[in-house]
């Protein structure tokens, strides 16, 4: 029983840790100003994976959050940070400020 | 900033290459069933987490472990935690031991095909002279709404009370991101004396700013001799 499933293990280990093809994501630019991203809303391609930029010029920090991409990041004030999301199939996926999600919200369209 | 990538590379082919070896034959001593681990850290995170586990086994019949721990990120990319660990069952009961870990996330998430991360454990005995070292290997891909974890753990025990020695143990958990309140898994445990698969719930209630609760709820099934025949498990995270 044991050796079967190591032998599973084996082959999800040796899945999993093969080099990837690594390509250059292209890369997207947000900015968080007075608790605001700008833009609200981006546009990015459909079963590509994408680099965003988040540029933190309040002094406040600030949380990237989406449940839509699975991601959430912290980014510091007055400071940046890079998230890669997808690839994502076409649709509308939302994000938030988790520190001030009432104003810091936004929506990024993949077609 | 090329030369820190080329370092992370490298890096991960070694412990890539390690966990092969590592899979290949898997032992430990006692049961392991626990928790999986994600490979990511938040800074400014901070949490209290409380884990019971109940199994019954023959020698003690009905066992109860409960773990109590306080966390808090030190940088962008560690996380540290310590535990107080108290067991009850027919002859024992009270602290048994004491447990501090550090989790260090060590690629961005989504940036490669899988995520890596590694976890370290140093863990003393308050009863018994036993000191037990791990580092686990933390691994977990994406494939749309489902997400895959591994983690590989390389233990060193040594002690008065036992006999030194190395010790391997696997948790595996495939998670479907239901919604942010409910998500249902299906989580496999092995070592020496664990073989185990069943199904987990867990979720995530928001509160203010910052301020989250995480739970998880499962039963775990024991697919050898040696495994009890069910582990129950439950754990809730408080963050803020």
């Amino acid at each position: 029983m044991i050796n079967k499933f190591n032998r599973i293990i084996f082959l999800f280990s040796l899945w999993v840790t093969c080099p990837g093809l690594v390509l250059a994501a292209p890369e997207f630019k947000i900015e968080i100003k007075n608790h605001l991203f700008f833009p609200s809303e981006l546009t990015v391609p459909a079963d590509t994976k994408v680099k965003l930029r988040i540029f933190n010029h309040d002094a406040t920090n600030e949380e990237f959050e989406s449940y839509d991409m699975n991601r959430e990041k912290v980014i510091m004030g007055n400071s940046q940070t890079v998230i890669f999301i997808g690839p994502l199939k076409p649709g509308d996926y939302e994000f938030f400020g988790e520190f001030y999600p009432k104003t810091a919200q936004g929506k990024i369209h993949v077609e | 900033m090329q030369k820190t990538n080329d370092y992370f590379k490298t890096i991960i082919k070694c412990i890539g290459f390690g966990s092969l070896i590592l899979t290949t034959n898997v032992i430990a001593d006692g049961l392991t069933i626990d928790k999986v681990y994600h490979p990511y850290v938040q800074p400014l995170e901070r949490e209290l987490e409380f884990r019971w586990l109940h199994y019954d086994d023959d020698k003690t019949n009905s066992n109860h472990v409960y773990r109590l721990g306080i966390g808090q990120s030190f940088t962008t990319n560690w996380f540290v935690e310590a535990y107080v660990i108290s067991q009850n069952n027919a002859d024992d009961s009270g602290i048994e031991a004491y447990e501090l870990e550090a989790k260090w996330q060590l690629t961005e998430q989504g940036e490669y095909n899988a995520d890596w991360g590694l976890l370290f454990e140093i863990e003393k005995e308050t009863k018994q002279s036993i000191w037990e070292a791990a580092t686990t290997l933390l691994i977990e891909r994406e494939w749309d709404r489902l997400v895959g974890t591994a983690n590989l753990a390389l233990a060193f025990e040594t002690g008065d009370n036992i006999d030194t020695e190395l010790e391997t143990s696997l948790a595996m958990q495939l998670r479907y991101r239901y919604s942010r309140a409910l998500e249902p898994a299906l989580e496999f445990y092995m070592s020496e004396n664990t073989l185990g698969l069943g199904p987990v719930l867990m979720g995530e209630q928001r509160f203010e700013t910052r301020k989250k609760l995480h739970w998880e709820l499962g039963i775990i099934a024991g697919l050898s001799d040696e495994t009890p025949d069910a582990t129950l498990r439950a754990l809730a995270e408080f963050e803020f």
